[in-house]
């Protein structure tokens, strides 16, 4: 048994393109049944790159994730599909029977990540199979993955511990699915995903002309969670992989000064701008 | 299997403009079935990519084999602007071309026909050998207003050190990273790009990001956020075209807290004192109030960047757009030479091509053997600009583009009667001032473009149209810089020639000792890369197509201390005074103040505030998307699909006061014209500025007069002015800092249309 994945690193992701044009030079005008018939030529994104911008005033991060098929372990769209229509491999790869899912516009729709794509003329839902054609005939990887330039896809069995993925995903620590709500787990995982964060600068209100080094702050989530941080040498400070939806207190103390605390219900990030403590 | 996994052989070959477009350098496997290429990849044996690609690389299949791609010749056979071309041979094509330049040559001189380039390319060699064997001395990158791409930092790095330098990727290496003699910078700086974007110059984009696996940490200066300013440890979030101010803000706070490499400049540099003196002039306060960036972000960048040795500076073409754009580049390489960056592992390293082999002659003895005894004097006299700029006539063999469009339309100092336009989309892509170019392109008698499809330049004012061959269908070579590398043809399309196919038969024709020295291309290639014992047979063969020098004067380091950087073999630099020269003597030979400064750009919230109050938004043009390359690629589908409209990026906040929405079509207007745009809300803008595209007309438009595919609709050069050279003739280009507003469209508003002009078109 195998379960194949692609494991993406989002701060190596600099949005060239690659992934997708790659995408669309496999599969536009090339038929590869049994598994997949052409993709239209117009408005089709198997392998789609979503641009996120966040943050305020200065402190914006600009950042790019490669998003597709997330090749589900119970995928969502086979949910009132005809038998057959979807179906995953042994390796895990989920994909859609052209002739059996001709017509059921549930399967698109029913999928939550938002990457089914409807195709008219051939009356079929579509999307990323993971160049299941080429790893039959003993490529080592699908096309997206070989082609982007810095590494951020990485492609192998997630089964087997020895793998390149494997060892990756165990090194590093923090790759997770993809909205793990949806009860869809995934084979395809992200790391370093935009989440929202709290910045700020601080300064002392005698010494307005330097930046105060070494104030600290505290963040307490109304989850029970709590983090702590001192500011660098230009007075900043950043809490980041913060959770959207969440109340937080920011509380910034120094020595000899009143604490400044203020509470940030989070829907995105924020920067905080200046904050002056009071002698 | 599908036919792209069924082919007959795989052509290896080097990347380099026409196709992807760029400056190339990539190894490439093309896939061949069927005499047609079936995929692309990048060679994963090539050092320069290691396998990687591009997206406009994927496209290539798409590019070559376009519906509506040159196949054959064309002329001319309605009005300008009626698109009416008849297909014609290629004998009927040299043969008029080489007539009417005859008769212009006979009636004016030979410089009365120019020879235009876009951005440099697989283009040099080709145009140079073409433009001299005729005679002319203008060869020009017309439209780009002040030369303002590369030349201006060319011309600086070599007043300074004498020679390029480039940021240090282990680029000149075969083993790259791990060649032992290289050593990883601790900070890479990256003054005013997205190097991932566009692959400048050379450089892959991707080296970065290579160096940064590896630990390397950023500063970025940039008015934009982007991938790379989101990962820096410093960011400096720079006003438009204030560059300068920020160089010699960072100089002055290195020599006044000593973070200069005291034993270099006192062993190899000239001037220190002078320079110091100047620098004074720009002390912390004063630059944080001209660049708009916190005095501690300052001070924290250039101590990371001045006190953690090795480290690089990696620059982008905003450089050359300031004002004074030479001075600002010149200011910015005394950087890397002052603390101790320059020709060292990991630092700013000097970039001369592999062996020492160029494509084409620089030098004047082999000029002279080429095209005469008198050429050099000829063409340093003659082209347009060097009588004014000193720059102009010793430095690089261009004429002066903003002085050549004014001479183009009214003849003076000596008329101008053809135009030979090559890599170039003169209308829809680099000239600034566009109605100004389309009258002075109309006003010649005689037009021959050379390209790959139409475009708006080929519609309105070509005579005579030749079909450039892509890179995958022709011969050339490349020492830029590193490796020496051939690119090998793996198909034919059409009746399609390359670049240099079509120039050597035209330059033949003019010129006998060419037709004797090289009866086919590859002559050429052997003789300048013969004397290493090299054939171009032997490099597709034997080599793979490639070779990297091993040791020698190509090969970094520290090449001052031994000698090699000097035609006379001492060791120091090729400068007068043989140091890095702070203090430049060749540019008070030209008549340029010798040390930098700063000079705030010609329209600005400081310079013109009365100008500021009517339109308070900076214009920075010329972002670019990795899916095309400036004015190219938006009738490739799937590059297309993924960037679909011409955009402004603007941040929120300036829409919300302006009751505008994200997604709305929009006027983006200044005195001179305004442009449709449709509205990108972008938090990494800065609230001062606007982010406009260049390059931006609609191929799937109609092309014919007045609509040239709504060149006149969306071409935001029609907002930036000509004429703001700085006082070396290069550089200055007002592409990133001319002002404009946002404004609504009303439904019964009319774009703005070419205006009408003198066609001087003579028929034939």
């Amino acid at each position: 048994m195998a379960r194949y994945s692609i494991a993406i690193d989002v701060s190596r992701c600099s949005g060239c393109g690659s992934c997708f044009l790659a995408c669309k030079d496999e599969y536009i005008g090339n038929d590869y049944l049994p598994y997949s018939l052409a993709q239209p030529e117009q408005g089709h994104k198997w392998m789609d790159l979503k641009e996120i911008e966040q943050g305020e005033n200065s402190k914006v991060k600009v950042n790019y994730i490669p998003l597709m098929c997330q090749h589900c372990e119970n995928p969502p769209c086979a949910k009132n599909a005809p038998e057959g229509a979807v179906y995953t491999r042994e390796d895990g790869i989920v994909l859609f029977d052209p002739e059996k899912s001709k017509g059921c516009r549930e399967i698109m729709e029913n999928c939550c990540y938002g990457v089914v794509f409807w195709n008219e003329k051939e009356n079929i839902p579509q999307k990323c199979g993971m160049c299941a054609h080429m790893l039959d005939n003993g490529e080592k990887a699908p096309r997206c993955v070989e082609s982007c330039p810095s590494k951020a896809l990485l492609f192998g069995d997630l089964d087997d511990p020895n793998s390149e993925i494997s060892q990756y995903i165990a090194q590093r620590g923090d790759f997770a699915v993809l909205n793990p709500e949806y009860g869809a787990n995934p084979s395809v995982v992200y790391r370093a995903l935009p989440s929202p964060f709290i910045t700020g600068e601080v300064i002392l209100s005698d010494k307005m002309s330097e930046c105060c080094e070494g104030a600290k702050v505290v963040c307490e989530c109304s989850c029970g969670s709590k983090f702590e941080t001192t500011t660098d040498f230009m007075g900043d400070f950043q809490f980041k992989h913060l959770k959207e939806g969440q109340d937080y207190t920011i509380t910034v103390s120094y020595p000899g000064y009143k604490d400044f605390t203020t509470i940030v219900t989070l829907d995105k990030a924020r920067d905080l701008g200046l904050i002056v403590l009071a002698k | 299997m599908c036919d792209k996994y069924k082919f007959d052989n795989v052509v290896r070959s080097t990347a380099w403009s026409p196709g992807p477009g760029c400056h190339g350098g990539c190894g490439v496997k093309l896939y061949v079935k069927d005499n047609k290429v079936v995929r692309v990849e990048g060679d994963e044996e090539h050092p320069f990519n290691h396998g990687r690609s591009c997206p406009r690389m994927m496209a290539l299949t798409q590019y070559m084999y376009h519906p509506e791609r040159f196949l054959y010749p064309l002329k001319r056979v309605g009005k300008r602007g009626e698109g009416k071309f008849e297909r014609i041979s290629w004998d009927e094509a040299f043969d008029t071309i080489e007539q009417r330049f005859n008769e212009i040559k006979e009636k004016y001189g030979p410089e009365a026909v120019i020879f235009a380039q876009g951005t440099g390319r697989d283009i040099g060699g080709a145009i140079s050998f073409l433009c001299y064997s005729f005679g002319s001395p203008n060869w020009v990158q017309l439209g780009l207003s002040g030369q303002s791409c590369y030349t201006p930092r060319l011309g600086a790095m070599t007043m300074v050190q004498g020679a390029p330098c480039v940021a240090d990727c282990g680029q000149f290496f075969e083993k790259r990273y791990d060649d032992e003699r290289y050593q990883l910078p601790k900070y890479i700086v990256i003054w005013g790009q997205d190097p991932s974007a566009g692959c400048p110059d050379a450089f892959m984009g991707a080296w970065v990001v290579d160096c940064m696996k590896r630990g390397t940490k950023l500063i970025c200066i940039d008015p934009r956020n982007t991938f790379y300013t989101s990962r820096a440890e410093h960011f400096l979030q720079i006003r438009p075209g204030t560059d300068g101010a920020l160089a010699m803000g960072m100089l002055n706070l290195i020599i006044e807290n000593k973070w200069y490499d005291a034993e270099f400049v006192e062993k190899w540099c000239h001037g220190f004192e002078e320079l110091a003196e100047r620098c004074k002039e720009y002390p912390l306060q004063k630059v944080s109030q001209i660049t708009g960036i916190p005095q501690e972000d300052i001070f924290a960048a250039t101590k990371a960047y001045a006190t953690n040795n090795p480290s690089s500076i990696h620059w982008g073409v905003p450089i050359d757009m300031c004002p004074e754009g030479t001075t600002v580049a010149q200011a910015i390489s005394l950087l890397w030479c002052l603390t101790g960056n320059l020709d060292v592992p990991g630092g700013n390293v000097i970039a001369r091509p592999a062996f020492l082999i160029t494509t084409y002659p620089y030098d004047t003895q082999q000029m002279k053997d080429l095209y005469g005894e008198g050429i050099m004097d000829f063409i340093n006299t003659k082209r347009a600009g060097a009588d004014q700029y000193k720059y102009l006539a010793n430095f690089r063999g261009w004429a002066q583009p903003d002085l050549m469009v004014q001479q183009m339309i009214y003849g003076k100092p000596y008329p101008i009667k053809a135009a030979w336009i090559q890599t170039t989309n003169v209308l829809g892509g680099q000239a600034a001032d566009l109605n100004k170019h389309y009258e002075a392109l109309m006003n010649m008698e005689f037009n021959v473009v050379v390209d790959t499809f139409h475009n708006p330049t080929t519609m309105a004012v070509a005579d005579i149209i030749l079909p450039a061959a892509t890179f995958a269908e022709k011969e050339s070579f490349r020492t830029w810089y590193t490796p020496l590398q051939i690119i090998n043809p793996a198909v034919q399309v059409g009746e399609c020639k390359s670049d240099w196919e079509i120039n050597l038969e035209l330059a033949r024709r003019f010129n006998p000792s060419i037709r004797e020295k090289y009866p086919t291309f590859q002559h050429l290639v052997n003789e300048r890369i013969g004397a290493h014992g090299f054939t171009y047979q032997k490099l597709r063969d034997e080599h793979n197509g490639w070779v990297y020098p091993t040791e020698g004067p190509s090969v970094p380091y520290k090449r001052y201390e031994t000698g090699l950087l000097r035609r006379d073999g001492k060791p120091g630099f090729e400068t007068p005074t043989g140091k890095v020269e702070l203090w430049s003597t060749r540019h008070e030979e030209f008549d340029i103040d010798p040390l930098p400064f700063y000079k705030e750009p010609p329209e600005s919230e400081l310079a013109t505030p009365e100008l500021f109050k009517e339109y308070p938004l900076v214009m920075v043009t010329g972002k670019r998307s990795p899916l095309y390359f400036h004015a190219e690629h938006r009738n490739i589908p799937w590059l297309r699909s993924k960037d679909p409209y011409p955009k402004v990026e603007v941040n929120p906040k300036v829409l919300k006061e302006l009751g505008i929405s994200d997604g709305e079509w929009v006027w983006v207007e200044n005195q001179r014209g305004k442009v449709l745009r449709k509205v990108k809300a972008s938090i990494a803008m800065d609230e001062k500025c606007v982010s406009v595209p260049h390059g931006w007309w609609l191929p799937e438009e109609k092309g014919t007069y007045p609509d040239f595919f709504k060149a006149w609709t969306h071409n935001c050069n029609l907002l930036v002015p000509v004429g703001n050279q700085s006082s070396s003739g290069y550089g200055g280009g007002a592409y990133k800092t001319t002002l404009c507003r946002l404004r609504k469209v009303s439904p019964d508003e009319m774009p703005m249309l070419p205006p009408e002009v003198h066609d001087g078109a003579k028929e034939f």
